[in-house]
C-alpha cells in the first residue's frame, strides 16, 4: 500500500512543504463566527489552517470553475476584431479538502473533460492542482446534520481521486497517495512507515464514524434514483415540491457538482470588451427564456423537476459515469423550503409508498 | 466502471492539445437581404480563408453561435446547403443580439464559430421520398436539407415541401421556393392562414394542404422534416401519423435557449437531452422519448 504515517504535529508542515515547492495552498479556516470557510495560506493564517472543522459552504468548486471566469479579451480598432483567449494555470494545492468535495471535483472532470468537447479553460485549472484530502474522522465536528455521504457513497473517506489522503489516527496521521504526485511527497521525512495496527486503526474508526451519521432518510437514495430514472414520480408530487422553492438558485450555488453557466460580455475600455462565464442555475426563471420571451419550462416545479432529474436520472450517472449529487448536504442547509436533496428523496419515497398503497388496494378490490 | 479509464480522462498520460470550443473566430460581412418583416438574411464569410474551408464541411441542420461583442452571443441555424457557395443566416430580430446582427452593414465585422450540432442524416434517406412541412420560420432551419436534396436529386425519390405561414407577407424564401416548383419531381404547396385580395393560392393551415385534391403525400419509405412554431407542430404530427407516417420517420430540429452550443452550460437541456450537442435534430420517436415537454 502507497501509506505513510505521520505525527500530529508534522500534519500542516505538509502545507509548508507545498508553499515551499511554489503551491498556492488553498486550506480551510473558521471565519468572525462559527462560520467556516477555504482561503489562500500566508505566512500569517498558516497557523489557524483546520484539520477538523465543518465543511464549508461555499464549495472548493470555484478553484477549478470559477464563480465569475474570463474567457475572452476582445479589442476593437478601426473596424477591426482581435479576440484573444485568456487562460489560467495556476500552480494550487487544495489541503483539507472533504470527500464529498473530491467527488465534486471528480464529477466535474468527467463533465468538463471527459466528453466530445472537452473545456480548456477548466482544464488549465485543474492541470496542475494538487488535492490534499482530508477524513471526516471526528463526527462532533466533520459531520453536519445534513451529512449524507454514506449514501451517495462518497465518503467519509474518498476511495479515489485525490492525490494524498490524511487520516486522523489520534497521535499520528496516516497518509495514503492516490497518484504519483502525492507519492513523491513521502519522500519528506516527516513521512514515517507505518505498520498494521495503523491500518486496523483507521479501520476501527471508519466503522465508529460510519455509525455516527444522522440517521437520515437519504438511506432511500437509489430508490429514490430508480423512480426518477422510470419517470415514475407524479407531478403533484412535483408541485409540491416546487411550491417550497423561493426560487433564490442557493441550492446551485453551493452545490460542488452543478456545472452550469452563463455567458456575458462586459465593456472594460473604450475599445475593450470581456467575455466572461458566470454560475447560472436551473432553479432561476430565465434560466431557458429566450430571445422574445418564449420560456419553456416557466413553472418553478418544472424547474425542480429539472434539477433533480439531472442529479438523479440514471441515464445523466451512466452518461458521466458519476453523480452530480455527492452527498456533501451543503443544499440541505441552506435551503429556506427544506427541499435540499434528503428531503427531496423522502418527500418522493413518501408519495411513491402512496401511489404503491392506492395500487395494492385497487387490486385488492379487483380480486375479491 | 474501470477505474484506469478514469484515470486516464482525469490526468492524461500525454497531455493533447485541447481545442478552445468557446473561441470564435472573426468573419466579414458581405452583404443584407430583406426577406420578410424584421427578418434579414446575412451573407458572410470568415475572414481566414482556412477557417471558411473547415467550415463549409457542415452538415444540413446544424448549427453556429454568433458572438456580437459587447452584447453577446446567439445561436442560429445554417440555412445555407454545403452545396452552395455563400455562408449566410436568416435571422429575425427579436433579442439584444440579434438587435445588433441588424445594425450591421456591409463590411462590418462580427464572430462566428461553429458548426455545431448532429444536422439531418441525409445520406441515411437516400432512396426516400422527402416531405418538408414548414410553418413560417420554420422554413429556415430546413432550408438547408432543402437545397442538398435538390443537389443530390438522383439520390432521392419524390420530393414534396408544404409552406405556411399567417399571411402571403409572412412566407418565407419566395422566390426560393417558387424556384424549386419549376425543379423537376418537385412539388412545392404554399398556404396561409389568412389572405388577402391578391393571394388566389390555399387559405387554411399547412396540414390543409395534404388533402388537397392532387396533393399525394408518399407514406411508404418517406421521411417527413417538419419545423415550425409549437401549436403547427402538433397538428402537423398528428395529421401525419394519422396518414400512417411512423415516429422514426418524422424528424425536427428543435430550438432553445443556449450558451455554449457544446454540451456544458446547460441551458438546451430537454429532459435526457442536450439539444446542442444530442440535437437540435430529432426523430418524432426520440421527441417523445426525452422525458420533458419540448
Amino acid at each position: 500500500m502507497r501509506a505513510r504515517v505521520l505525527d500530529r504535529d508534522d500534519a500542516l508542515k505538509i502545507v509548508d512543504l507545498l508553499r515551499r515547492q511554489g503551491y498556492e495552498v488553498i486550506a480551510p479556516f473558521y471565519g468572525r463566527g462559527r462560520d467556516t470557510l477555504f482561503d489562500t495560506v500566508t505566512d500569517q493564517n498558516r497557523d489557524r489552517v483546520q484539520i477538523h472543522l465543518p465543511n464549508p459552504y461555499y464549495p472548493p468548486k470555484r478553484y477549478v470553475f470559477p464563480h465569475i471566469e474570463r474567457l475572452l479579451k476582445v479589442q476593437r480598432s478601426n473596424g477591426d476584431l482581435h479576440i484573444e483567449p485568456t487562460y489560467e494555470q495556476p500552480l494550487r494545492a487544495i489541503f483539507g479538502i472533504r470527500s464529498c468535495d473530491i467527488a465534486g471535483i471528480f464529477h466535474l472532470d468527467r463533465f468538463y473533460l471527459g466528453r466530445e468537447f472537452r473545456d480548456i479553460y477548466y482544464d488549465n485549472r485543474r492541470k496542475n492542482l494538487l488535492l490534499i484530502n482530508v477524513v471526516c474522522s471526528d463526527p462532533e465536528v466533520d459531520i453536519g446534520e445534513e451529512c449524507f455521504c454514506m449514501c451517495s457513497d462518497t465518503g467519509p473517506a474518498a476511495r479515489g481521486h485525490f492525490d494524498l489522503q490524511l487520516m486522523d489516527l489520534g497521535e499520528e496521521f496516516l497518509a495514503v497517495a492516490g497518484t504519483p504526485a502525492g507519492e513523491a511527497m513521502f519522500a519528506d521525512p516527516i513521512f514515517k512507515k507505518g505498520t498494521e495496527a495503523h491500518i486496523a486503526r483507521r479501520r476501527a474508526i471508519l466503522e465508529d464514524v460510519r455509525k455516527r451519521f444522522k440517521p437520515i432518510t437519504t438511506s432511500w437514495f437509489s430508490a429514490a434514483i430508480q423512480d426518477v430514472s422510470k419517470g415514475e414520480i407524479l407531478e403533484k408530487t412535483w408541485e409540491e415540491i416546487g411550491n417550497r422553492c423561493l426560487e433564490c438558485g442557493g441550492c446551485t450555488y453551493v452545490c460542488p457538482a452543478c456545472t452550469c453557466f452563463t455567458v456575458t460580455d462586459r465593456q472594460v475600455g473604450p475599445n475593450e470588451i470581456e467575455r466572461v462565464r458566470i454560475w447560472d442555475s436551473c432553479g432561476l426563471d430565465g434560466f431557458t427564456r429566450m430571445a422574445g420571451g418564449f420560456n419553456p419550462r416557466r413553472a418553478v416545479h418544472d424547474r425542480r423537476n429539472r434539477r433533480f432529474f439531472r442529479k438523479l436520472a440514471h441515464y445523466f450517472i451512466q452518461r458521466e459515469l458519476s453523480m452530480a449529487c455527492v452527498g456533501c448536504g451543503r443544499c440541505a442547509a441552506v435551503c429556506h423550503g427544506d427541499i435540499g436533496m434528503p428531503s427531496v428523496v423522502e418527500m418522493v419515497r413518501r408519495a411513491t409508498a402512496e401511489v404503491g398503497k392506492a395500487e395494492a388496494e385497487k387490486h385488492e378490490l379487483v380480486s375479491h | 466502471m474501470n477505474s484506469s479509464a478514469i484515470e486516464n480522462v482525469t490526468r492524461p498520460i500525454v497531455p493533447e492539445p485541447i481545442e478552445n470550443v468557446y473561441l470564435p473566430k472573426v468573419a466579414v460581412l458581405d452583404r443584407v437581404v430583406d426577406e420578410i418583416h424584421e427578418l434579414k438574411t446575412f451573407c458572410w464569410h470568415f475572414e481566414d480563408p482556412a477557417e471558411q474551408r473547415a467550415f463549409k464541411r457542415f452538415r444540413p441542420g446544424q448549427f453556429a453561435q454568433v458572438s456580437l461583442f459587447g452584447v453577446g452571443e446567439f445561436p442560429t441555424s445554417l440555412p445555407p446547403s454545403p452545396t452552395e457557395d455563400e455562408t449566410f443566416f436568416t435571422v429575425r430580430q427579436v433579442g439584444s443580439c440579434t438587435s445588433a446582427l441588424h445594425q450591421l452593414k456591409a463590411g462590418d465585422k462580427f464572430a462566428i464559430r461553429g458548426p455545431y450540432g448532429n444536422g439531418f442524416p441525409m445520406e441515411e434517406y437516400y432512396g426516400k421520398n422527402l416531405v418538408f412541412v414548414a410553418g413560417g420560420i420554420g422554413l429556415i432551419p430546413l432550408r438547408s436539407a432543402i437545397v442538398y436534396a435538390l443537389a443530390h436529386r438522383d439520390k432521392f425519390q419524390r420530393i414534396q415541401i408544404f409552406h405556411g405561414a399567417k399571411t402571403p407577407k409572412e412566407l418565407m424564401y419566395v422566390p426560393k421556393l417558387l424556384e424549386w416548383e419549376r425543379t423537376p419531381g418537385v412539388d412545392c404547396h404554399m398556404t396561409v392562414d389568412r389572405a388577402g385580395a391578391d393571394w388566389t393560392g390555399n387559405v387554411g393551415v399547412v396540414g390543409s394542404l395534404f388533402k388537397k385534391p392532387g396533393v399525394e403525400v408518399p407514406v411508404d419509405n418517406t421521411i417527413a422534416f417538419v419545423c415550425g412554431p409549437p401549436i403547427m407542430f402538433r397538428f402537423v404530427i398528428k395529421d401525419l401519423l394519422g396518414m400512417g407516417f411512423q415516429e422514426r420517420n418524422i424528424v425536427s430540429t428543435l430550438e432553445r435557449y443556449m450558451k455554449c452550443g457544446v454540451g456544458k452550460c446547460g441551458h438546451c437541456c430537454i429532459g435526457v437531452a442536450y439539444v446542442c450537442v444530442d440535437g437540435p435534430v430529432f426523430t418524432y420517436e426520440q421527441i417523445k422519448k426525452l422525458g420533458e415537454d419540448i
